[in-house]
């Protein structure tokens, strides 16, 4: 086959391709099991399914975050029947006691970088979130907040400038202010007004005596209320004495009527009547006198007699 | 249209060059001898020097990158570029580079001066399989020598990258080999094994095609030369470029 032989290699030559390849063969290989096991192959996984209105910016192999550290990788996105995009992560089971069935699961957007996922766990006495479990995120998204923020904003500076511009309320609020000012400049006009405040305030002080020496005559143990409750009982016990006498008058008037015969008797009988009814009507009489004098605030007070 | 005829040619011989290098009975006992010398001297000979350049280098690099992405408020993906524009794009690039300079350059010459001297006619007539005698122990040894060059090299910047960012301390394992997790998948992966292997393949079977064009006149020796190392330069941008492309748009 070989027309001419060849140089043999010489053995340290061999050895030292050798170990290079070898190096290079292990070192390659080492590699990619590192590589596997950075990417989870060797561990056991959970599976959570994120349900999102919108998966933008979303992308494989980005972190869940709980706490700032990555405990899962989005594995998989895709369109739900629903029109929901879904969004597979995997979680290694050691991390996987962060996430509790109360957790709440949020996709965020910043203005430099791409989208977060992040996962809050309220508490961690919850039941732990079970193997396959489906969860809404909820979004938040700062470009998309920052038009409504800056017409928010605009709002606001043209509220503030209307308040701070010439003809504004706060421009005529410094100008009155400053016209009292003006006015409370001169040192005659201070005293006065600090005068008038000190009198003012002794005047307070007197009327909050007068208010409380009333409410003692008023309300107190043996006031003007106490004493005219008194009368009325009084009149009261009269006034039932004098509707007996009165049906006492109208049978003696009925037996008057009646029996015209004795008119000595009768006459004596009447006399004695009268003297009563002259008595109850002066007890009545002194009543009203000592009601009327006893309660101040009702002059034209009378009393209806049945 | 030369250059057109030039390229027509390259494709030529790198189809039956592949054909060649899949076939087992091309690699005897001889070109196994060959290709091991082939290796020891691309890439053996070299691996001190050009192991502590690429260090120096990705040093400087990385140092750069982490802090520029620092500076930025961006360092959670300083990692991350330092993986996809150092050890993914830069490396495997300038490792071509470096062998296609160094035996790229010598293997176009010695073709050149083989055809010129008519020692390749010779073979042919006395009925050796030139590709098997000739060109599959140098275009095997070229490809394992920047396949292995690109890895140790590699290797290297990320044990370098770790020590630029975290210092020795064991604490930044963790995120480290969360952002590999991330740079590194199994189509990242397959993706920079092929292309280390293209590269390899490319730094041999140019200048060797290059050198076929060459005649029995010595003058065209120096332009097959140059002829080889443009397109063998334009073809490792084509490659870069596509990778690229494959990867980012």
């Amino acid at each position: 086959m070989e027309r001419e032989g060849f140089t043999r290699v010489p053995k340290n030559l061999q050895f030292r391709v050798g170990l290079l390849l070898g190096l290079t063969i292990m070192v390659a290989a080492g590699f990619i099991v590192y590589a596997l096991y950075a990417r989870g192959v060797f561990e056991a996984t959970q599976r959570l399914t994120l349900l999102a209105d919108n998966a933008e910016g979303v992308s494989i192999g980005m972190d869940l975050s709980f706490s700032g550290f990555p405990i899962g990788r989005v594995q998989r996105i895709s369109l739900g029947e629903d029109g929901r995009a879904r969004i597979d992560i995997e979680i290694p089971r050691k991390d996987a006691k962060w996430l509790r069935t109360s957790s709440i699961f949020t996709l965020e957007r910043g203005i430099v970088g791409s989208s977060r996922i992040r996962a809050f766990s309220g508490n961690l006495q919850d039941p732990p979130l079970p193997d396959g479990a489906e969860r809404g995120v909820l979004r938040g998204d700062t470009q998309e907040e920052i038009p409504r923020m800056v017409a928010t904003l605009r709002s606001v500076l043209e509220n503030v400038e209307q308040v701070t511009g010439a003809g504004g309320s706060l421009q005529a609020s410094l100008d009155s202010l400053r016209g009292v000012t003006e006015r409370l400049g001169k040192k005659e006009d201070v005293e006065k007004v600090v005068a008038m405040i000190d009198r003012a305030n002794a005047l307070l002080a007197s009327l909050e005596g007068v208010v409380s020496k009333t409410d003692r005559r008023l309300f107190g143990a043996g006031g003007v209320v106490d004493g005219t409750q008194r009368a009325v009982d009084q009149a009261n016990t009269i006034l039932n004495e004098l509707r007996e006498s009165l049906k006492r008058v109208d049978r003696i008037l009925a037996d008057a009527q009646a029996v015209s015969g004795n008119a000595r008797a009768a006459t004596t009988d009447l006399a004695q009547l009268r003297a009563e009814v002259d008595a109850s009507l002066r007890k009545v009489s002194g009543l009203i006198d000592e009601i009327n004098r006893k309660w101040p605030f009702q002059r034209d007070s009378e009393i209806r007699l049945p | 249209m030369s250059w057109v005829r030039a390229w027509g040619r390259a494709l030529l011989f790198a189809y039956t060059a592949a054909a060649a290098a899949l076939s087992l009975s091309a690699y005897t006992a001889r070109t196994r001898a060959v290709a091991m010398r082939y290796v020891y001297f691309d890439a053996w000979h070299v691996l001190p020097g050009f192991t502590l350049f690429i260090a120096l280098l990705s040093l400087v690099v990385i140092q750069i990158t982490i802090s520029l992405a620092l500076g930025y408020g961006l360092a959670q993906f300083a990692l991350e570029l330092v993986f996809r524009a150092v050890v993914f794009e830069l490396i495997p690039l300038l490792t071509a580079m470096y062998v296609a300079l160094r035996s790229g350059a010598a293997m176009v010459t010695e073709v050149a001066m083989m055809r010129a001297s008519g020692e390749l006619d010779e073979l042919h007539a006395a009925n050796m399989d030139r590709y098997e005698r000739e060109f599959v122990p140098r275009i095997a040894a070229a490809a394992i020598s920047v396949f292995a060059l690109t890895i140790v090299s590699c290797s290297v910047v990320m044990v370098i990258a770790y020590l630029v960012l975290y210092g020795t301390s064991p604490w930044g394992f963790a995120e480290y080999t969360r952002t590999v997790a991330l740079v590194f998948g199994p189509l990242a992966l397959a993706g920079f094994m092929f292309k280390c292997f293209v590269f390899g393949a490319v730094v041999a079977v140019i200048p060797i095609a290059a050198g076929l064009d060459a005649t029995r006149e010595p003058e065209t020796a120096p332009l097959a030369v140059m002829g080889g190392m443009v397109r063998l330069f334009v073809a490792l941008a084509l490659i870069e470029l596509a990778a690229l492309a494959v990867k980012y748009v």
